[in-house]
């Protein structure tokens, strides 16, 4: 789509009517009516969606499930941060599933002690091998984002490095799936797209000037680097390196993805059975992210207007699976200063000012 | 234990499940799928199934399919051989159907969903007969099942005790009541599956004048068994199932639209008379043979309404149960009841009072679609929401009612339903030509408080899924003529507070502000399937002359008014 010219007179940052994205042209833009491009793509693939395509079912991923089911000493490789979406992830694999998970944390030094302890508990409770990973080896790059003033976001930097460690792991353990708590709003371009691409496609135009900078940052602070010369540019060189160099043909999935509803179905059953809850601070509410991301929000705020959780609950809008005020309220960017300044100082980093 | 029921591949694609003993879930694929009487396998409807169990396929014990198909088709093939070569054309039309899908059910079962284990396949009519009688509050009775066709039986009837079933007779295609009705449905220019219910509402403006040439083509025998004479008929043979000889006695078809000559109600009304006459006499030789005096009817002839009217007033039981999905969608669950009962000795489980078996939707699911679409909604208490919603049906506004978990079978029983004041003389046209856009001789069903049904019509007892007519008293004629067909009978549902809560309430309050134990009740759709969801539903409010919508506590206004 082209944004029209009555666009151009639309102030920066107004939120789009429907969901929560920004007028940040060019990538993304409010048409008269005040409804995004992004909304608008999201209404033309459903309506172009073929008659007889529906959603992904439960069964689909169990027909998945089985093709690997007790071919290897481990069925799935679980990624547990310790939060809602990963931990039920978890518990419907081990319990729902029936499935013998390896399940895998990191921890880039930034993992509140609170997220960790939870974790802990859920593989304890549930019994499955558990493989912590903790390693400064990201710190740098962190540091670096912040020194350069980069428009570089944390976050998919980030989960390039974590992406990568999964295969390796994946491959190590010879596992032929890789499980994550992503939910229905962490995909884009529908069902056929999620399972083709793993969800891991970013080059949707909400995610175009993100990628675009962190292509720009690889090239010209990291690959630099010796220490991180071989970091993959992008999520397609993740997969490259995943298959050539690990030679790990493990597939990528969430639970969520497949079966109905979201967390007001699994945070209750995941308080019963394992003892789970909410942590005392995170970003976006109710989540249960690192330290890192009231940094990387900041600034991905200042740098476009929106961050990446933004995109999350902009599609959950879409799918009609949280109002438009629900959304609003959980991105609130009210965090304690005092957070970022920890951050800095663990950075080893002068403040920047995020206004 | 549980088991998992299933049909499909013909039409009314279905799942039902059943865990100790107790019927969990069953829907219609068409619901899901969005095709009316959808043959697909119903993959979302299994999913909705086992999600609702709150289980998964692996927790599944046994697969049930409610038919034999190898021995359908081993029908299928003689049919062709008998009627070759002028069957080819129908060979080829349907090989396909049966290499890729009706044989290979099996594998279906495995690929789709990960169950390794055999599937139980169990007879037609014996699906049908276990999902009128296993699910009964009857602990012995007649069963009667009348459909298309199985694998062979187009009617059976037998008796069950306790939790098993004898089929003590069939009558075999092509000698099929079911068959013969759509035949005559396809001849009256109506589409076969989607045109019975229209040609049992023609049916009414005519007189039976072409009984006489029924029965030259129908040989009825005393047991109620009968014979068609096949030289009227082509099945499998061409376009249509009637031939040259069938239009030298009946005329020619009627051609798809608007006009209907007298020819054409008199052909309806003999056809409908006839079908009485058969069931009837069926089953006075099934009372007879059995002794016993409660009845189970199932197959899609149970759908006729005034046939099982006749059969409940001049027929000889005491008691009758219809299974509410009497068609094939029903035989999912007639599958897995008797896999469960009858093959395991599980005892019977709860009796099947209400047909909402199908998926539900909190308040915050509404409350979301309503707010991020901008629909003009309000959050009402119950009491209030009933007043509201009572008073706009008694100012002749029509109220999209949405609440619980949908309907199993094709009626909406006040779950998925849109309501009217059946006082009103303008509603019936009202209704047909803007809200549901259809033929505007189908009368509209009523739903009435089970206690004061009396008051209205010469009706005493229970029609909980809406499957019988009754006759308006004398003295009521004309007071609800919304619902008053032309034969100054109506289509009643007696509802109950045990059985539809709500639904009961707000009949209830309506009563109480207006003196009109009933409303009028028609199925929330427009020509495509009821819906299923909130978003279907408000699609459906949005595209259609419904004045508000009523989903669980929220009363949504129209926008452009």
């Amino acid at each position: 789509m082209t944004m029209p010219a009555s666009a151009e007179s639309i102030p920066v940052g107004t939120l789009c009517r429907r969901c929560v994205l920004p007028h940040a042209p060019p990538d993304i833009w409010l048409d008269a009516e005040g409804i995004c491009n992004i909304c608008h793509n999201y209404d033309r693939e459903v309506a172009t969606a073929p008659k007889d395509e529906r959603g992904l079912l439960e069964t689909d991923f169990l027909k998945i499930l089985d093709k690997h089911r007790g071919k290897h000493e481990y069925d799935c490789l679980c990624m547990l941060s310790g939060g809602k979406d990963s931990t039920a992830a978890l518990y419907y694999v081990k319990e729902r599933y029936k499935l013998n998970p390896l399940v895998f944390t990191f921890n880039h030094g930034f993992v509140p002690d609170e997220h960790l302890e939870s974790a802990r508990r859920t593989v304890k409770k549930l019994g499955v091998d558990w493989i912590y990973f903790h390693t400064p080896f990201m710190k740098d790059m962190f540091r670096k984002i912040v020194q350069t003033k980069s428009k570089v976001v944390i976050c998919p930097v980030c989960s390039l490095w974590y992406m990568l460690k999964t295969y390796e792991i994946a491959a190590m353990f010879d596992v032929p799936i890789i499980v994550s708590g992503w939910t229905k709003g962490q995909t884009t371009g529908g069902s056929r797209s999620v399972l083709s691409k793993c969800a891991c496609d970013q080059n949707p135009d909400e995610f175009r000037a993100m990628s675009q900078a962190t292509r720009e940052f690889m090239d010209k602070h990291v690959r630099t680097d010796p220490k991180y010369k071989d970091f993959p540019r992008n999520m397609d060189e993740v997969l490259k390196i995943a298959k050539k160099k690990y030679k790990s043909k493990a597939i990528v999935l969430s639970p969520h993805w497949f079966v109905p509803g979201g967390p007001e179905e699994y945070v209750p059953i995941i308080k019963e059975k394992l003892g789970w809850d909410y942590p005392a601070r995170s970003y976006p509410k109710k989540s249960t992210n690192c330290d890192l991301n009231f940094l990387a929000t900041k600034r991905a705020i200042r740098d476009y207007g929106y961050s990446v959780y933004h995109i999350e609950m902009a599609n959950l809008i879409r799918m009609g699976l949280i109002t438009r005020e629900e959304a609003l309220a959980l991105l609130e960017t009210d965090f304690d200063p005092a957070i970022l300044d920890d951050i800095y100082s663990k950075l080893g980093t002068p403040s920047e000012s995020l206004a | 234990m549980i088991v998992l029921g299933i049909s499909c591949y013909y039409h009314d694609g279905s799942a039902a499940i059943i865990r100790d003993g107790e019927i969990v879930a069953a829907a219609q694929e068409e619901r899901f799928d969005r095709e009316k009487y959808s043959p697909a396998f119903p993959i979302q409807a299994i999913n909705f199934c086992l999600q609702q169990a709150g289980v998964t396929i692996y927790d599944v014990d046994e697969v049930a399919f409610y038919e034999k198909m190898y021995l359908k088709f081993e029908r299928t093939i003689i049919s062709h051989l008998i009627g070759w070569p002028f069957t080819f054309r129908n060979f080829l039309d349907t090989m396909p159907l049966w290499l890729k899908d009706r044989l290979a059910v099996s594998f279906a079962v495995e690929d789709e969903l990960s169950f390794k284990k055999p599937v139980r396949y169990i007879k037609h009519h014996l699906s049908h007969a276990a999902s009128a009688f296993l699910v009964s509050p009857f602990e012995e009775a007649a069963i009667m099942t009348v459909d298309g066709v199985g694998e062979y039986a187009c009617a059976t009837w037998g008796s069950g005790h306790g939790t098993r079933i004898d089929i003590r007779q069939e009558m075999h295609y092509p000698h099929s009541l079911g068959l013969l009705y759509s035949i005559f449905t396809a001849f009256l220019g109506f589409r076969v599956f989607t045109g019975e219910g229209k040609v049992m509402a023609l049916a009414e403006f005519g007189e039976p004048d072409y009984l006489d040439k029924f029965r030259q083509i129908i040989d009825l025998r005393p047991d109620g068994s009968f014979r068609l004479d096949t030289r009227y008929f082509s099945f499998n043979k061409g376009e249509t199932m009637h031939n040259k000889r069938f239009e030298e006695l009946f005329g020619p078809p009627r051609p798809p639209g608007p006009d209907f000559t007298d020819r054409h109600y008199a052909i309806a009304a003999s056809l409908q008379r006839m079908t009485e006459e058969i069931v009837l006499t069926m089953a006075r030789h099934v009372h007879e043979q059995t002794g016993l005096n409660k009845l189970c009817l199932a197959g899609g002839v149970s759908l006729n309404v005034t046939a099982n009217s006749r059969i409940r007033e001049e027929g000889p039981f005491d008691d009758l149960f219809i299974q509410p999905a009497a068609g094939d969608a029903g035989a999912a669950l007639g599958a897995a009841s008797y896999v469960y009962h009858a093959l395991s000795g599980r005892p019977r489980g709860p009796v099947m009072h209400s047909a909402a078996l199908g998926p539900e939707y909190k308040d915050r699911a509404i409350e979301v679609l309503l707010r991020n679409s901008g629909a003009r909604y309000r959050r009402l208490e119950r009491d209030e929401l009933l007043a509201e919603t009572a008073r706009r049906i008694a100012d002749n506004q029509v109220v999209g009612w949405f609440q619980g978990r949908s309907e199993f079978g094709p009626r909406a029983l006040g779950n998925r339903s849109i309501l009217a004041n059946p006082a009103n003389p303008d509603m019936k046209d009202h209704l047909n030509r803007v809200v549901k856009h259809r033929e505007p001789f189908r009368p509209f069903g009523a739903s009435v408080l089970r206690e004061r049904v009396g008051d209205y019509f010469e009706f005493d007892g229970d029609s909980p899924f809406m499957l019988l007519v009754a006759r308006i008293r004398p003295d009521k004629l004309g007071s609800i003529p919304a619902v008053t067909h032309v034969n100054h009978t109506s289509r009643i549902q007696t509802v109950t507070p045990e059985h539809n809560g709500i639904y009961y309430d707000l009949i209830a309050e309506y009563y109480r502000q207006t003196g009109m134990p009933m409303v009028l009740n028609t199925s929330f759709n427009k020509k495509e399937p009821i819906v299923n969801t909130p978003d279907e539903a408000l699609a459906c409010f949005n595209d259609s002359g419904m004045d508000c919508l009523v989903m669980n506590q929220f009363l949504v206004e129209r926008n452009d008014r």
